[in-house]
């Protein structure tokens, strides 16, 4: 009964994809991880992660999902892996306005961190992928990244002796599929987590000298709904901070001279006249390491981005009702920014 | 009846023509006819702009906000919405012609009109503009401003522009006078912009003076404008090839 169910669902993912890939893998049934599920810990700061029924993290796809995830074999030249641009010294960004892909070619928002990602409810700037198995794939055959057709990628580690024993660990005997490089992907991507910054301790651990008094200051003021209110996006619980709402709003980012948007962003995808400009919000851990800022790395600087919302944003039609221009004198500023300079935290490696 | 039959004919015919071939281009509304100024019978408006009364103390800036602008000015940067020249003028005086051009229609200039943003200050702070004709604004300073005119005649808009970005390119296409304008980020940054439908306006500078040329001979309202003590305005008659004087006077509170 199972596999009934599961055909007419495959059937259906591969005709809504079949425009954009040039080989669909066929597979029989749905892979899954043989593996014993193992719990992800989370660092003080951060809720439990959510992880998909269908692909419970295993040490073995976890570990496969790491060896991926450095692998330039995954780009046309092999040149190019996903940390690339997404590098643990870089906060899990690649600190470029744009990055580049292979040949050079550059792509045309900046490369968002991987951090905490596994909490987005979609993923990509303007959420095209509704899961990070779904994201894991997309850049590998993006033609301005790393450029390689899936149908290539799954015969080049197919032919790789290295990987079949961990693919078999991971998910049994079997041929590699681009299923299982994703699930695998995604899986390793979920342990990339931070949290435990100077702010955390401050704000979960009890520790109240964790921040300096500017970085106290700073944190009222984001906090206060008058004055600044960021944390309406950029969310602090109370019991965790993503320092992000997963939605998408307009600021004015990325207007052209004559004050047009140069990129729709969410509207490629909803097509919903408000989505115009919108832009997922990111979080703000590790910010201080993934400069530069907003979804076209325009802002170079934290202190560029505060006085951006000072001044409002940039007007057109669909500027999100939060955004309004702030009243801070030039203390206040730095005091915000001392405070996001508070939410490094530890990286994994 | 008849009626009927002419619109479902009309509809038809709309729908079976074959589709013109520029249809993929824009359809450029049609030119319309400019005035041409006769040179050999047109005439000046000229004058002074004249300010009596009590000069305004020099009143400091708080720059607060932002103290990489504070750097920029040692000394302190002072209000300058009231400048009375050494010779008893004032100074960023707008001058323009109110009424007498109606029914003219004045090609706009292709070459724009510019305003700075340089050490955290509009430059310049008064200046006209014909409608239509581009503004460009930019930014020399190594700290990010938002310039926003707060029209209201013509669409209000605000733009945050970084350091080293490229000069915003917009236009004003109704008159307004005079559109003021912020920087979203320094408060105390002012500019003023009057957006007239033809080329004779005017802005007094250190000598107080200001001249409008090439008009057609005729009778005219002129209108001046200072950002601190408002408008007044005159009658004037340009007689064919001739000068006509106006001279305003503005008195201090």
């Amino acid at each position: 009964m199972r596999t009934i169910c599961a055909i007419p669902f495959i059937a259906l993912t591969l005709v809504s994809c079949g425009g954009t890939k040039t080989e669909a893998p066929v597979a029989a049934k749905p892979a899954k991880p043989i593996g014993a599920t193992i719990e992800i810990p989370t660092p003080l700061g951060l809720p439990p992660v959510p992880v998909p029924a269908d692909n419970p993290p295993t040490a073995e796809t976890v570990a496969l999902g790491k060896k991926l995830y450095f692998d330039t074999k995954l780009s046309a030249d092999e040149t190019i892996s996903c940390a690339s641009c997404h590098g643990a010294d870089k906060g899990y960004t690649d600190n470029q306005q744009f990055s580049a892909g292979v040949g050079g070619k550059l792509g045309g928002r900046n490369a968002p961190t991987v951090v905490n990602a596994a909490y987005n409810p979609q993923q990509f700037w303007d959420g095209r992928a509704a899961s990070l198995e779904a994201q894991a794939e997309g850049p590998i055959a993006n033609p301005v990244e790393m450029n390689l057709p899936h149908a290539e990628a799954v015969k080049r580690l197919n032919s790789d002796p290295s990987y079949k024993p961990l693919f078999e660990k991971a998910f049994g005997p079997g041929e590699i599929t681009m299923e299982k490089v994703r699930m695998s992907i995604a899986s390793y991507e979920r342990t990339i987590l931070s949290g435990n910054s100077p702010f955390d301790r401050y704000q979960f651990g009890g520790d109240k000298k964790a921040l300096s008094p500017a970085a106290i200051r700073g944190l009222a003021l984001f906090k206060n709904a008058e004055r600044t209110n960021c944390v309406k996006c950029h969310t602090i619980d109370e019991k965790f901070a993503l320092f992000t709402d997963g939605k998408y709003h307009n600021l004015g980012v990325g207007l052209d001279t004559e004050g047009e948007l140069k990129d729709k962003g969410r509207f490629d995808q909803t097509k919903a006249e408000a989505d115009k400009g919108a832009f997922r919000t990111p979080t703000l851990r590790n910010i201080a390491l993934t400069a530069p800022y907003m979804h076209d790395g325009s802002q170079k600087t934290l202190r560029a981005v505060v006085d951006f919302y000072v001044g409002g944003g940039s007007s057109n039609p669909n500027l999100d009702k939060e955004i309004k221009q702030l009243h801070l004198n030039d203390a206040e500023r730095n005091d915000l920014v001392a405070f996001l300079e508070s939410l490094t935290g530890d990286i994994p490696k | 009846m008849r009626r009927l039959v002419a619109v479902g004919a009309l509809f038809l015919a709309a729908c079976s023509a074959p589709k013109p071939a520029e249809v993929t281009k824009k359809e450029e509304p049609p030119k319309p006819v400019y005035f041409k100024v006769d040179a050999a019978t047109a005439g000046t408006v000229s004058g002074k702009i004249l300010f009596t009364g009590k000069k305004p103390a020099r009143k400091k800036i708080d720059v607060d906000e932002d103290r990489q602008c504070a750097a920029m000015h040692k000394d302190g940067l002072y209000d300058e919405s009231v400048i009375v020249n050494k010779n008893g003028t004032l100074a960023n005086a707008f001058i323009y012609v109110k009424q007498g051009l109606e029914g003219k229609t004045f090609e706009p200039p292709t070459t724009p009109v510019s305003i700075d943003q340089k050490g955290c200050w509009f430059g310049p702070r008064v200046q006209g503009i014909h409608t239509g004709q581009p503004l460009l604004v930019s930014n020399s300073d190594p700290v990010t401003h938002n310039i926003h005119p707060l029209a209201q005649v013509n669409r209000a808009w605000n733009q945050s522009q970084d350091p080293g970005s490229e000069p915003l390119k917009r236009r004003f296409m109704q008159r307004e006078v005079m559109i003021k304008i912020k920087c979203n980020i320094h408060s105390w940054m002012r500019a003023w912009i009057g957006a007239v439908e033809h080329p004779y306006f005017a802005v007094t500078g250190t000598d107080g003076s200001f001249e409008i040329k090439n008009l057609p001979p005729g009778e005219y309202t002129v209108e001046a404008w200072h950002e601190q003590y408002r408008t007044q305005e005159m009658k004037v008659t340009v007689p064919p090839s001739g000068k006509q004087e106006a001279t305003f006077t503005f008195k201090g509170e």
